[in-house]
């Protein structure tokens, strides 16, 4: 296979034909489906904008060639399944993770209970086991038993690696 | 060297606190104060962080060793204990006794 990708960015309301007609035009082998959040860990951004960028992979049977098309939705995108059956597990998959409904597709839960919270993968959901929990990091090594620090008082204070700032506010 | 179990070398350590800060899964806390020590020969006294406690939540660590990796003073190594298996949550969670290294018991 070719090193350099082909993308190719349509409109959501574009995403079914224009699978359609690269599947018509030779690539009709379904690698996979996914999907990306670009939401930026903005707090003012609502829901309703656009967020996830949904990616499909699809190749020529003898892999000499092969296609990514992809497109920025928020909740809603056609399914793709009347034209490949083997993206539904993908897209039930995307559909967990990042929160996509995909109409006309299998509306099942894959592997999480339905009962559990929003999307996980979506950058505004908040893991809860790293705000509940104190971080055990947060404690300075050199406090005497009376509250004073033992030098370097105005270090900065440490803060956990790797998450967002807005999930400590409270 | 089996990746099994991330042993403590207890005199090693300085209570700096890296490896609780940098471990992804947030299972290693750790405890410590400062003492005074004169050195003969010294003029002031030096301050040294002495080791309270030092505990690794089995329930928790994914055996990534980073806390390996990042120690300054090589006190906390890959061992070859037994992989642990218990009924009971409370007994993953292995302070500095259990965590000696196997060849020093």
């Amino acid at each position: 296979m070719k090193q350099e990708f082909t993308w190719h960015k349509v409109d959501a309301g574009q995403w079914f034909t224009t699978i359609g007609e690269q599947r018509d035009a030779g690539f009709t082998y379904f690698d996979f489906l996914t999907g990306v959040d670009r939401e930026s860990l903005d707090p003012d951004k609502s829901d309703s904008q656009l967020q996830v960028e949904v990616i499909a992979h699809l190749a020529k049977p003898d892999l000499s060639d092969s296609i990514f098309v992809h497109t920025c939705v928020s909740e809603e995108l056609d399914s793709i399944t009347d034209l490949f059956q083997a993206a539904s597990w993908h897209e039930r998959e995307c559909a967990e993770m990042y929160g996509i409904a995909f109409t006309g597709g299998d509306s099942r839960s894959l592997l999480r209970h339905e009962t559990l919270s929003r999307s996980p993968l979506r950058k505004s959901t908040v893991l809860a086991a790293r705000v509940l929990i104190p971080w055990p990091g947060g404690a300075e090594p050199q406090i005497k038993e009376d509250g004073r620090k033992a030098g370097n008082s105005s270090r900065r204070r440490q803060r956990p690696p790797g998450v967002p700032e807005n999930w400590l506010k409270s | 060297m089996k990746h099994s179990f991330i042993a403590l070398i207890e005199d090693k350590c300085t209570s700096c606190m890296l490896c609780v800060r940098e471990c992804p899964a947030w299972c290693i806390t750790l405890d410590s104060h400062t003492v005074e020590v004169t050195e003969e020969g010294a003029r002031r006294p030096r301050k040294v962080n002495v080791l309270d406690s030092f505990e690794i939540d089995y329930s928790l660590c994914m055996y990534c060793g980073v806390c390996i990796d990042v120690c300054p003073f090589d006190a906390l190594a890959w061992d070859e204990h037994r992989a642990l298996v218990t009924a009971d949550r409370e007994d993953m969670l292995l302070g500095i006794v259990e965590l000696r290294p196997s060849d020093s018991s």
